[in-house]
Formats: structure tokens, sequence, C-alpha cells
């Protein structure tokens, strides 16, 4: 699954670590979202597009096999 | 919003320390104990097995660490164990077969190691995978 976190983070000006503390993860996790890495649950994703004030389906786009 | 700083990055290991350096102090302390002849009995064993209490206090502690990692870090330690359950399993099946065929005897002590190594194995290749 592809996102646009890094974007939206970069817009705001907030470190990755910022962004750790709002969703009360740690900065590897932002890392590991960002690249794609690891793929959110559902309750984090709610929580990230919540940070945001985003829809979920407008800051994660599922892959072209998914 | 809850703020990454020392102090929370420290306390949920304090548990931990505690628990280890109460193991290392017991351990150390029953060993000297049993080294003074203590005769073979109730008192021995209950001597003996005395650090397991600590190492009770160790296991809770290791809970609530992992109890406190966030859903990346969780799933990694879950494969980190999976790794180090299967891999254990896979030697110590192994070696237990060869001793029929004349290796020798290998104390208990062996296990836990191999385990730990094979969890280290499997925290950095999901440290690599995840970075």
């Amino acid at each position: 699954m592809n996102n646009i976190i890094q974007e939206l983070r970069a817009k705001r000006n907030w470190s990755q670590m910022e962004l750790a503390n709002r969703l009360d993860v740690s900065r590897q996790t932002i890392n590991a979202l960002e690249r794609g890495r690891y793929d959110p649950s559902l309750p984090l994703a709610f929580k990230i597009a919540r940070v945001f004030g985003l829809a979920i389906e407008e800051i994660f786009v599922p892959d072209a096999t998914e | 919003m809850p703020h990454t700083t020392r102090l929370s990055i420290v306390r949920p290991w304090l548990p931990f320390v505690l628990s280890m350096l109460g193991y290392i102090v017991v351990l150390i302390i029953s060993l000297r104990v049993l080294a003074q002849g203590i005769p073979d009995g109730a008192m021995r064993v209950t001597i003996s097995l005395a650090p397991m209490v600590p190492a009770l206090f160790l296991g809770w502690s290791i809970l609530s660490l992992i109890r406190s990692l966030d859903e990346m870090h969780r799933r990694l330690q879950l494969e980190a164990f999976a790794l180090a359950f299967a891999g254990t399993a896979l030697v110590t099946f192994s070696y237990g077969f060869l001793e029929n065929a004349g290796f020798p005897k290998l104390t208990a002590f062996t296990v836990w190691p191999l385990m730990c190594g094979f969890w280290i194995v499997g925290v950095v290749m999901g440290r690599l995978r995840y970075r």
C-alpha cells in the first residue's frame, strides 16, 4: 500500500519525531510507514487521518496488485 | 499529546533492569551458599531455585515491555520470537536425535542462549526489513 504521509508531514514542517509523538508511536514506525515498509492497522490509519484532517483514502492508496 | 522524553524511554525498562539486578544478586548469593556445602534435600533445592523468584519478575517485566511497544515493533518482536521458537525447536530436536547416535549429552542450560541467539537474529532481520 502506498501513502502520502511524508508529503503531508513535510507540508506541515513536522519532523518524524513530532509526528510520532502525535500518533503515540516510535520514530522508526513513522519511517517504515513513509517508506511503505509497514502498513498500519485500521485504528492507526484512522489516527493518521485524524492528525492530518483527511479521510483515510486520501492518504493511503492500494497498490495496483491489491 | 504524548512526548518522547528521556524519562519516557527509560521508564518502561526500569522493572526489567531491577529484576535483572535482583536475579544477579540472588544467583550470586545462592551459588555462594550452595558452595558452603548445604546437604541434599529440601533446603538445597530451595536455595538452588531461589534465583527463579526474581526471574519470574523478569518474565513479567519483559511482558510489560512488549505491551509498551507500538504495533510495528510488536509485529517485529512476534516475527523474532517465531524465528527463535522454530529455530530452537529445529536445533534441539536435531541434536536430540544426534545424541541417539552417540553425540555427548548437553545440559538444558544450552537451550535458552540458543533461543536468545535466534531472537537477536530475528530482531536484526526485522529492523532491516522495517527500516
